[in-house]
């Protein structure tokens, strides 16, 4: 194992391997640094520079953007209170006082030095559980990765944040596009209207990159006309000439110096990340929540301490090893971001799954490489310019939202040089945008789109296999695996349940 | 009884899942397969006609708020107007895209999406607007296909 995660290491560090890798990475910081552009729109932007290189080049520059952009959210987070992505979102609650207070460059540093502490411990686990538990899952025959999906899905669509129900509508939606054409047994048309133009079915990177992109910049778009708070006006004026040094020993110290808040911390990152579909904006609010339950003094939360910065950003950054972790050993997407590169790896020719890491070995260990490093090379890239990251967030939406659409068209083209992908695109970015101010939740969506062919490819085989219906529950992990899936949509149920009465507690009269 | 949003969208969801449902029955057996390929979209269609059916129930028998004594706070002014225009001109630039070419209709694009987000007043501000647009073409169409081999769109148009 150490062998050839030392032959990756070398194999990145060769200059075709490193420039995608810092570029990756520096994009994914800058990305993550601009409120309003996710890691998810960012790793769509650089999606269409990917097809041109080798699958490591481009899984490299992929898995920088990744760690780049669940650390460069802080800077904002600091600085302008703003969080840059999602996953900084807690990191605001304390970092923003902190800095504000007059220490920026300690906020700034814990929370650059706990994401590099809590990604490098979430790459332990990715290194080390990778393999066994693809091992287990190679022992997985058509009812157990039927089983599998159906939780992956039930767990998704309990946890969306809007509606259990639009939840599970969602994943309907992303199961019912993925039927769309010929079916993967006989290849027989299925509603296809005798339309040539989705005889083939919908491509899926053109489906995720309409739904995720085009509706996340068509929203911001909606907001342009929006009054600014006096807040954000005087937040988007930073000035230029505060101080980011700092005693980096220290800042080490503070953080090594709460060990069991760190582990834990990436222990819910890496829990989280290693859950189907779910990102670092659950994994940095769960940890930051849990940090505060478990402190002797909950009360100074939220005024500027350590403990904040450090659950949140080492949990964001551990996320991505959590994420790395499902989608290497099992094929299923850790969030959106992965199910991009599951995207560019069936682009390459690769498929993600149990079989992974045994038959890419070198692709695989590069990919543990390509993340240490990019770990590595975020610390440099905001020590060398956290403050010039300010600068950027004052590029405009004017400016940004056409050259991000032409980019996702080229995505789109790309694929297989037809205008056909690109309509696809047009057409999910409408339907995308209109999900979100529905209030359906995306996640679900784009998990059913993603295993919706493996989950009807793997219950025709198992009734091919044996036509008994009951298997799926009897078989031990396959009954296990559809227990814990009920078990997920009951306890949303409750959730929900106790959610409404609660609700209908507070609004009750009070005589 | 007023249809609420959720309800709208789960009676479309509804209509679109029965008149698919109705539609599987009408696809060929096959010969060699236990179950047709009707048979895996018929469990996904019931399934979505189940919880379309649900999110229309949830809808109606949620509480409607009465009007409050209290003035609501006003919403954010939301520009849906400029949200359909910026889909309008991305329509365009797909339609010009297979005529013009890549390299005219980004320039296009660019141009034409910016000028509708952020009005430019003076020649100064037409100036970097302009800029901006031909170089994000030009520097696209040099790194995708010079340097990534990546092909873009050639126009049938102007050949270019």
């Amino acid at each position: 194992m150490f062998e050839l995660l030392g032959h990756g290491l070398l194999t990145v560090l060769q200059w075709n391997y490193l420039v995608p890798l810092f570029a990756g990475t520096l994009i994914g910081v800058i990305g993550g640094a601009l409120p309003g552009v996710t890691i998810t729109m960012t790793i769509i932007v650089i999606l269409p520079f990917t097809y041109g290189l080798d699958p490591l080049q481009g899984l490299a520059a992929m898995t920088g953007v990744y760690v780049g952009g669940s650390a460069g959210g802080l800077v904002t987070a600091c600085l302008l209170g703003i969080p840059g992505t999602p996953s900084a979102i807690a990191t605001t609650f304390d970092g923003f006082p902190m800095a504000r207070g007059g220490a920026p460059g300690r906020a700034i540093w814990l929370g650059v030095w706990s994401s590099f502490f809590g990604g490098l411990l979430g790459g332990l686990f990715l290194i080390l559980v990778t393999g066994p538990l693809a091992a287990i899952a190679l022992q997985f025959g058509p009812w157990e990765y039927f089983s599998l999906f159906v939780l992956a899905m039930a767990m998704v669509a309990g946890l969306a944040e809007s509606s259990f129900i639009k939840g599970l509508l969602s994943t309907a939606i992303g199961l019912l596009i993925t039927v769309i054409g010929t079916d993967p047994i006989g290849s027989v048309p299925r509603f296809t209207f005798g339309s040539e133009f989705i005889s083939g079915g919908f491509p899926f990177l053109p489906v995720l990159i309409g739904i995720f992109a085009f509706a996340q910049i068509m929203s911001d778009i909606e907001k342009t006309r929006a009054p600014k708070t006096p807040e954000a006006v005087l937040a988007a004026q930073p000035s230029l000439g505060v101080s980011l040094g700092v005693s980096h020993l220290k800042v080490i110290g503070e953080i090594l110096g709460r060990p069991f808040l760190l582990l834990w911390s990436t222990v819910v990152g890496i829990l989280i990340g290693v859950l189907p579909a779910i990102g670092g904006s659950a994994a940095n609010m769960l940890a930051y929540d849990q940090a505060k339950k478990f402190s002797r003094h909950p009360e100074r939360f939220g005024t500027g301490i350590p403990e904040g910065i450090i659950a949140s950003e080492s949990s964001n950054n551990a996320n991505v090893g959590g994420s790395l972790v499902t989608i290497m050993a099992f094929g299923i997407p850790g969030d959106a971001v992965t199910a991009v590169m599951l995207g560019a790896m069936t682009i390459h020719g690769i498929q993600s799954g149990p079989l992974f890491v045994s038959q890419q070995p070198a692709l695989a260990y590069g990919i543990y490489a390509a993340y240490i490093l990019a770990h590595l090379l975020m610390v440099l890239i905001l020590a060398a310019g956290a403050l010039f990251m300010l600068q950027i967030t004052r590029v405009r939406l004017a400016v940004l939202a056409p050259i991000v659409l032409v980019l996702c068209v080229i995505g789109a083209y790309a694929l297989n040089n037809t205008m056909q992908s690109v309509y696809v695109l047009l057409i999910f970015g409408v339907f995308g945008y209109a999900l979100v101010k529905g209030g359906f939740p995306l996640a679900p969506l784009i998990l059913g789109l993603i295993l919706g062919d493996q989950i009807e490819i793997n219950l025709i085989r198992a009734i091919m296999t044996d036509d008994n219906p009951l298997l799926f529950f009897t078989r031990p992990i396959s009954g296990a695996l559809l227990f814990c899936a009920a078990l997920s949509v009951a306890l949303a149920v409750w959730q929900h349940l106790r959610h409404q009465a609660r609700t209908a507690r507070e609004e009750a009269p009070d005589f | 009884m007023r249809l609420g949003r959720d309800s709208l969208a789960g009676l479309i969801f509804l209509a679109v899942s029965l008149a698919l449902l109705v539609q599987s029955f009408g696809l060929p057996q096959l010969p060699l397969v236990p179950v047709g390929p009707g048979f895996y979209p018929r469990i996904v269609l019931i399934f979505m006609a189940v919880t379309s059916a649900a999110l229309i129930v949830q809808d109606l028998v949620a509480p409607r708020a009465e009007p409050a004594d209290v003035p609501v706070p006003a919403q954010p002014q939301r520009a849906y107007g400029l949200v359909a225009l910026a889909f309008v001109i991305v329509a365009l630039y797909l339609v010009l895209l297979p005529l013009l070419g890549y390299r005219i209709a980004t320039v296009l694009f660019v141009a034409a999406l910016q000028a509708t987000l952020e009005r430019p007043t003076t020649w100064r501000q037409w100036a970097v607007l302009a800029a901006i647009a031909i170089g994000t073409s030009a520097v696209t169409y040099l790194v995708f296909e010079r340097y990534l081999t990546v092909l873009l769109p050639r126009g049938s148009w102007t050949n270019w």
